[in-house]
């Protein structure tokens, strides 16, 4: 089975919201800002008079689930309403989830909303039952993308764009102190 | 703190523990449908949302449209869609949009109409045009009619200036780009194209080419290994990832243009065998350029860009293999821009970066045949009157602001008493908008031809609710230039409600007043009284093409495959009708990975292509009527701004399309409104915090804002986004949202294209 994983190369992001028009339209997602499987997160800034601005430290970073090899949210739900799916990809049992949201503090990367449609907890999920599950092995913020710097595949096939990007780039991972091993990388 | 300029989403995220179902009640009506894998239909279609037409593929369950993908086959939209093109499903299920053929019962823009039938609002549109018409003997430019971007312009001008033979049409050019246009066809011969992709040194004066997106352009850029420098009095997202952002005054574009000739040409860093075999004039150029002493310094103090940058700039640009100042896409801010877009175009000949990779491309589009109608002559149509003062001017789109001014003066030749507008945002697209409700209010007939009721839909006698582009097919076209293809806007989904398309509406509207407006003409026209003396009256008719449906009576299904198949062959006609494009390497693209595509083979793209052509340093035709025949500073082009006053300076957001995406909730939840971009230094000495309001005020009128305290502006300079302050209550989510730039920009054109000028407006600022 597949194991999923995404690339980002962060800096060619514009900040244009294509990603999450995109995630919302193909996955349902109810309107309203709080409601958000992904976002993208405006980090630094510019320092300097307007006529002496210094080379700022703005950067865009595309912010969703991590897919933690070790998911805190996981462990958390009092329920065990939360699985890894075996494409590597964590998911919820949404019968058992009783809304405790511990899960969504148990997140250090604060990826889960409640989804008041479904009065569950949501996130990304690669697009698990809408591409993924009709055979597209594309997601909708990725396939859209006007900087195509989203690359997503399976992390075990050597032969994946991910896999290839991820040989011969560096990368980081978000608050990898807390050793939650996540499986979405910034590539530098 | 506000954080009203921050994403809002990162704000709504970091309070998110503490309202997580606290807000509950906020939550929107479902606007969104989870794709599902049942029953599943792909249309390929053109992109609406804005001027780019970017290839997708609808994604229809249960006559549903549930995902807009972008299409892997053109070569323009490189396989994307942005915010505004995902979007586009909310247009098309917009609570708001026009439903049905609506006619006035209450005055003028206060929004009270009754729901009628097509054939009533037909008739009541042929009763008063008749009329008009009549009253005015025959002079069918009485009736004016205007169209903003897109395909089915040259359709509605066949309609309303061929067949019904109004002189009087105005478009979108001359309030956005048609002194780019005119300083590159005058300069060069062509409007050309620009190679973004093939440079590997691009300066940008002012266009913000990452928060208005073109395509191909914008995505070039991101991917280009080029140096890029962009010039503009704000820092814009385009400016933070630009390689060298150089802040400088409004307007003072042209002396930085103008101060980079000089070091080219004092420096001999030009391209000379080029100037040698494509200049005319090139004396005249050096020795104006060179006697006016443009140094560095001088420019210096014009644009505050320091002297050694400019020098530094200029000696890059002219040493690069590819050189390209980006001529732009956007509105005409000064009264210098004509004088500024030719000079760039100058520049970029100079550097002999036209007619080559990564510079000002003629490349090879493909012609279209062009339909065949019979034209009728009306010998009382009188001639355009917007011209009338503009040295060159657009003949097919005029100029509304003079257009306009000679109306509500009543200065023009003859009255104009009846006005037709679709597609066109005209009490919220053009400076001034007071003069725009004035104009409006002393017409006997008003129609408005659109999808939403916008606030100039609000000032209509009629309202005919024109389907989305999502709901209709539209004629083939042809794009670009460097890589040129074939695209066609297939019909993803039936009309919703009673809206119809264009080519529909003109067919119902041309049935009801082929005969009556005939009728019109034979009592006024002498030569149409002998035709009909010589052949009867049926056969005048219809010899002399009084039909005005004559181009519709065949659908446009009908009519693309007759076009398709006479110019092209089957494939052709396959590939468009289920890919939406056709390349001739349509079948022979490489993935390079991630999606993105080549299209034609590098040494297939026509780069350059045999021609003769000449770059015009002197337009002789300028120095006859006074103005400079080569790019010259003025005094007066000078900036400053009187104490107290600020220069108010407009763009946009990447989720607006000037007001027409203002009502899309989607868009919204990522800009809900605009805010007032001030100095940060200046905001703290007038004691202005982050989130207050206040009042701006112009000359002419004054709106009230939230301000964005920002080190991002000059101190002289204020800014916010165009798109907003919709003032139709029939919009429920724009409506009072934010502030309409265009209530308080002055209305001043100027006279080589009669284009708006849309930074030459001075501001006040008082904390509310």
């Amino acid at each position: 089975m597949a194991n999923y994983g995404m690339a980002f190369d962060y800096k060619l992001c514009i900040n244009c919201h294509a990603c999450e028009v995109a995630c919302k339209e193909e996955n349902g997602i109810d309107l309203g800002a709080k409601n958000h499987r992904l976002w993208i997160q405006e980090d630094g800034n510019v320092f300097g008079d307007f006529w002496n601005l210094q080379k700022d430290n703005i950067q865009f970073l595309q912010m969703q689930c991590q897919e933690c090899e070790d998911a805190p949210c996981l462990k958390a739900c009092p329920h065990e309403a939360i699985y890894r799916d075996s494409n590597g990809i964590v998911r919820l049992h949404k019968n058992l989830c009783d809304l405790t949201m511990a899960c969504m503090y148990a997140c250090p990367y604060e990826a889960r909303y409640v989804d008041e449609k479904n009065h569950v907890t949501d996130k990304c999920i690669f697009c698990a039952d809408t591409r993924l599950s009709r055979g597209e092995i594309t997601t909708a913020c990725q396939i859209t993308c006007p900087a195509k710097l989203r690359y997503f595949g399976d992390l075990d096939d050597e032969t994946s764009e991910i896999s290839q990007v991820l040989s011969k780039r560096k990368y980081f991972t978000l608050k990898p102190e807390l050793g939650t091993k996540p499986k979405l990388f910034y590539l530098t | 703190m506000q954080l009203i300029e921050t994403s809002r989403r990162k704000f709504l995220q970091s309070s998110i523990a503490l309202c997580v179902y606290a807000s509950s009640s906020l939550s929107s009506p479902l606007f969104t449908t989870k794709t599902s894998d049942k029953k599943v239909k792909n249309t390929p279609y053109l992109c609406n949302m804005c001027r780019n037409k970017c290839a997708g593929f609808a994604r229809v369950e249960h006559n549903t449209i549930t995902k807009l993908n972008p299409n892997k086959y053109f070569p323009k939209s490189r396989n994307m869609l942005c915010p505004k093109g995902n979007a586009g499903i909310q247009a098309v299920y917009d609570q708001d949009r026009l439903k049905y053929p609506l006619i006035r019962i209450g005055k003028r823009g206060d929004g009270r109409y009754k729901r009628v039938t097509w054939n009533e609002a037909y008739e009541y549109i042929k009763e008063k045009l008749v009329k008009i018409i009549d009253e005015q003997k025959d002079n069918r430019s009485t009736i004016a009619y205007c169209n903003g971007e897109g395909f089915n312009k040259d359709e509605y001008i066949k309609f309303f200036g061929s067949k019904l033979g109004s002189a009087n049409f105005l478009d979108e050019g001359s309030i956005c780009l048609n002194t780019k246009l005119g300083a590159t066809q005058l300069t060069i011969g062509d409007i050309g194209e620009m190679d973004v992709a093939g440079s590997d040194y691009m300066i940008i004066s002012g266009a913000n080419r990452y928060e208005s997106l073109i395509t191909p352009d914008s995505v070039d850029m991101i991917h280009a290994k080029q140096k890029l420098i962009v010039l503009d009095p704000r820092y814009t997202i385009t400016a933070q990832k630009a390689d060298e952002y150089l802040p400088l005054h409004p307007g003072t574009d042209l002396a930085f243009c103008l101060s980079m000739m000089y070091v080219a040409i004092k420096d001999e860093l030009y391209n000379k065998k080029y100037v040698q075999e494509y200049f005319n004039d090139f004396n005249l150029l050096q020795e104006h350029i060179l006697s006016c002493q443009y140094t560095p310094k001088w420019a210096e103090e014009k644009t505050h860009i320091p002297a050694e940058k400019i020098q530094q700039i200029a000696k890059e640009f002219f040493s690069a293999s590819n050189p390209l100042y980006y001529l732009g896409r956007r509105s005409v801010w000064s009264e210098n821009d004509f004088q500024l877009r030719r000079a760039m175009v100058l520049i970029n000949a100079l550097a002999g970066s036209i007619n080559k990779k990564g510079g000002i491309i003629f490349g090879k589009p493909i012609k279209l045949k062009e339909e065949e109608i019979n034209v009728p002559f009306y010998n009382e149509a009188q001639g355009r009157f917007d011209l009338d003062g503009i040295v060159y001017g657009s003949q097919k789109g005029g100029s509304w602001l003079n257009f306009r001014e000679k109306v509500i003066g009543n200065t023009a030749p003859y009255p104009v008493k009846a006005m037709f507008i679709r597609k066109h945002n005209i009490m919220q697209n053009m400076p001034n908008i007071a003069k725009t409700k004035k104009m409006l209010k002393g017409m006997d007939l008003v129609v408005v031809l659109d999808t939403m009721p916008s606030d100039t839909a609000m000032m209509a006698d009629v309202i005919l609710p024109e389907c989305t582009y999502l709901e209709r097919e539209d004629m083939l076209v042809s794009f670009n230039r460097l890589e040129p293809s074939l695209a066609l806007r297939n019909r993803v989904i039936d009309p919703l409600y009673e809206s119809k398309s264009m080519q529909e509406i003109l067919k119902g509207l041309g049935k009801k007043l082929s005969v009556p407006l005939f009728d019109v003409s034979s009592k006024y026209d002498e030569d149409l009284q002998d035709s009909i003396k010589q052949q009867g009256r049926v056969a005048a008719f219809s010899s002399g093409g009084y039909d005005l449906s004559e181009l519709y009576q065949k659908s446009i299904t009908q009519r693309n495959k007759k076009l398709i198949l006479s110019q092209f062959d089957e494939n052709v006609y396959k590939s468009l009708r289920e890919r939406g494009v056709w390349h001739p390497f349509i079948n022979k693209q490489k993935n390079l990975g991630n999606g993105l595509y080549t299209y034609y083979p590098e040494e297939k793209k026509f780069y350059t292509v045999k021609r003769r052509y000449k770059v015009n340093c002197y337009l002789k035709k300028l120095e006859k009527n006074g103005f400079d025949a080569i790019p010259t500073w003025h005094t007066r082009y000078d900036f400053k701004t009187k104490k107290n006053s600020f220069r108010l300076i407009t763009g946009r957001y990447i989720t607006s399309t000037q007001t027409a995406t203002a009502n899309n909730l989607m868009l919204q939840e990522i800009k809900e409104m605009n805010s007032l971009w001030l100095n940060d230094g200046v905001a703290k000495s007038l004691k202005i915090k982050e989130g207050d309001y206040v009042v701006v005020a112009s000359a002419i009128a004054r709106v009230i804002l939230q301000v964005y305290p920002t080190n991002k502006i000059a101190p002289q300079v204020v800014w916010f986004a165009h798109g907003f302050g919709s003032n139709s209550a029939e919009l429920t989510h724009a409506f009072a949202k934010g502030a309409s730039d265009n209530m308080i920009i002055e209305d001043k054109f100027e006279k080589i294209y009669g284009c708006a000028t849309m930074h030459e407006t001075d501001v006040t600022i008082r904390k509310l």
